[in-house]
């Protein structure tokens, strides 16, 4: 469990012939002592991978980029001197003896790299976002300066909507709620929770979730990233607080933080130890210039990173914390819905007690197909974030038709519903996301991430296959989200697959047969240690198989 | 003090900085431009780059071997110092830092301002190792001397951590 060459409790990935450099078995901290996890822990711990990328590449990543700078500043040139029309925003000629207003090198990379490929983003649909949805489609005559729709749209898979539980369906039983509560409450609130604007659906709401997520109590807010931004504020406000934050962190988390007048400190991503060092630093060390001991410590971790598809390594962060005396701030926005026996979140998952963590926020705009968040807790924290948060203070509150899709969503999903309808989704995932990887990683990608969560990163590594991959499959019918640097690191630009529990199995071939086509086309397949292929996709659906016929 | 309220973290090159929602960045606050010389390759890459440069410059036809290593030292180091020392602030916006890296030449933001990092050591030692080789191959010559020399010395001094963020006669401040 703790040799073997493979140090499952840092986050450092074994090289080829799983040799892990930095790791002699000895766990610093804790005495000699080997924790005691249950095996299965151990097997969830070692299911992430993040293979490093392949020497030749990174050179040849470097090389695509150099090219690209090199490209933008003749174009840049060509414009400037007026051989080519500028399209971007120009001083005027007025103004030209003034202090400039805009610097053009910052928007260098939006000219030069971004705007050439500028079709693979922001691609406006028509129809719900479902498994499948329709694609408007757009042509430029002037390199993507101008796209002009052409009136036509393309039926289209749905790799790219967070609809992890398939609850963006326009009927069912959740529309049909939510339009009862339209002719019931309205549409908008106009008032915040604290004034006119706490109706009886928003109580209903947060009883259902604190009987959800299992804990005390818990307050909604009408926007995801506001109940991160607006919320930590509230929670460390004074002064002698730190906070210890993952490098990763989506950026309303680091907003929170910053809006606070604590410390941030910044971990590396998934590493425990690094977080017990900065702990330990942090509380032998006490404040900055006084020395004085802090008043809180809180650790803000995800559930599941968006980007990474990673899984955070609960039950060790639970340790330290209660060994330190910190609070930990689990953001469960991916993990909620998605992980565990029933769709509890990452608590579930991991087999911890939901009341460990301090502070459970998540969103229900991922796995429940409405928009907004969640804070739950213990009713005392619960009372002051309803009395001190800035969204409940000044944000309007949730509108009711959303609160709705969110309780039968819920109730669906815990069974409350009376069907196992709920059951079926979630099992439904997790074959569709441990299916799509498996087979991915068989063809020889690169995917990043652990083999349970439903987003599956594929490694494209070059600026130009970031926008021959995503113009590929969409002429294919499948729509994808392609991200690259800044939003990752300079080499590692990634195709990001999110998997729902209303992709069918032959909607998954479908679209791995058109990925492992553009693949080959592409040269993708870059992985150095592929799997043999196993019988593994039968595996993945026997579950789900005996659910749908009890239901 | 100023280490222990950044948001940055010191030794890791994979940061997100935002969403690529508008080809720009929103406020997840870290400066590429300041990780993006530590991933994986780059020395390799840079090896190879000077290499293809020096190659080029050996097939055209009128140069001779001492022309050829004196010209890919001096492109060499114009192009570093041009990349480095010259061009301020970032190629896409930073919304995050108040413009605090706008007025930063890329070699002041490489890791963040700190200083003996493995990174500007290999920066630094590139144009040394390169002057060394062009000194071999043009043998000696005084006249190659002094070019591969004046511009070694115009690439290795901004680089030094004493004259971090000084701009002589305020050239190149705004």
């Amino acid at each position: 469990m703790v040799g073997g060459g493979k140090n499952t409790l840092s986050g450092s990935a074994p090289t080829a012939n799983g040799h892990v450099k930095e790791s002699n078995g000895f766990i610093p901290h804790s005495n000699g002592h080997v924790p005691h996890y249950k095996d299965d822990k151990i097997k969830k711990m070692s299911q992430e991978s993040f293979e490093p990328v392949p020497l030749l590449v990174a050179c040849l990543t470097y090389l695509g980029y150099g090219m690209l700078v090199l490209f933008g500043y003749f174009r840049d040139f060509l414009r400037k001197s007026g051989v080519e029309t500028t399209h971007s925003t120009i001083e005027r000629k007025k103004m030209r003896d003034f202090v400039p207003l805009y610097q053009s090198f910052e928007s260098f990379y939006t000219r030069n790299l971004y705007t050439r490929i500028r079709d693979c983003w922001n691609r406006p649909i028509c129809s719900v976002p479902s498994a499948e949805f329709d694609v408007s489609e757009r042509v430029s005559n002037d390199g993507n300066w101008h796209l002009r729709l052409t009136g036509k749209s393309k039926r289209c898979v749905n790799l790219g909507s967070y609809n992890y539980l398939g609850f963006a369906e326009k009927s069912g039983p959740c529309a049909d709620a939510a339009a009862g509560a339209l002719q019931q409450y309205g549409a908008g609130v106009c008032s915040t929770r604290q004034e006119l604007g706490n109706y009886s659906i928003h109580e209903e709401l947060e009883q259902t979730t604190a009987r959800f997520l299992r804990v005390e109590d818990a307050v909604t807010f009408g926007m995801g990233f506001a109940t991160n931004s607006m919320n930590i504020p509230a929670l460390m406000g004074g002064k002698g607080c730190l906070i210890l934050s993952d490098e990763l962190n989506h950026a309303s988390l680091v907003l929170g933080a910053r809006l606070c007048s604590t410390v941030i400190k910044v971990f590396k991503h998934n590493d425990i130890e690094d977080v017990e060092r900065k702990l330990r630093e942090a509380i032998i060390n006490g404040q900055p210039r006084t020395h004085r001991a802090w008043r809180k410590i809180l650790i803000i971790v995800e559930g599941i990173y968006s980007m990474e598809g990673s899984i955070i390594k609960l039950p060790d962060l639970i340790r330290l914390k209660k060994k330190y005396g910190a609070y930990l701030y689990l953001d469960e926005a991916h993990s909620i819905g998605a992980l565990g026996e029933t769709g509890r979140g990452a608590t579930e998952y991991w087999g911890v007690d939901p009341r460990d963590v301090d502070i459970m926020m998540g969103t229900f705009t991922k796995s429940f197909g409405a928009a907004g968040g969640y804070i739950g807790g213990s009713k005392r924290l619960i009372n002051h974030l309803r009395a001190y948060s800035h969204s409940t203070t000044y944000a309007c509150s949730m509108s009711a038709p959303v609160a709705q899709q969110v309780i039968t969503s819920m109730k669906i999903i815990m069974g409350e519903d009376g069907t196992n309808r709920g059951q079926l989704r979630i099992k439904q995932l997790a074959a569709n996301s441990k299916y799509f990887r498996q087979r991915l990683v068989e063809m020889g990608f690169i995917v990043y991430g652990n083999d349970d969560s439903p987003i599956v990163p594929v490694l494209l590594y070059m600026p130009a296959k970031i926008a021959a991959f995503s113009r590929e499959l969409y002429q294919q019918n499948v729509g994808v989200v392609v991200v690259g640097f800044p939003a990752t690191p300079l080499v590692e630009s990634r195709a990001r697959f999110c998997l729902s529990a209303a992709h069918t199995r032959e909607m998954l071939d479908k679209v791995l047969d058109a990925i492992s086509d553009v693949g080959d086309r592409l040269q993708l397949k870059y992985s150095l240690n592929p799997p043999t292929k196993g019988v593994f996709a039968e595996e993945c659906y026997r579950q789900v198989d005996c659910l749908s016929h009890e239901a | 003090m100023e280490q222990m309220d950044r948001t940055q973290p010191k030794d890791s090159p994979r940061v997100p900085v935002g969403t690529m929602g508008d080809g720009g960045t929103t406020y997840s606050g870290v400066n590429p431009n300041a990780v993006w010389l530590n991933s994986r390759g780059i020395w390799l890459s840079y090896v190879i780059a000077v290499t293809i440069l020096h190659l080029i410059l050996l097939s055209i036809p009128f140069l001779n071997v001492a022309q050829a290593w004196t010209l890919t030292n001096v492109v060499h180091n114009i192009g570093n110092y041009i990349f480095l020392h010259m061009l301020k602030g970032t190629p896409w916006e930073t919304n995050w830092d108040q413009g605090k890296s706008r007025l930063l030449t890329h070699w002041e933001q490489i890791d963040f301002g700190e200083q003996f990092t493995t990174t500007r050591k290999f920066l630094l030692l590139a144009p040394v190792i390169l002057f060394i080789l062009a000194s071999f191959y043009t043998k000696y010559d005084p006249l190659h001397f002094v070019v591969n020399l004046s511009t070694m010395l115009l690439v290795l001094i901004p680089k030094l951590p004493q004259l971090h963020g000084v701009r002589i006669f305020g050239i190149n401040k705004y």
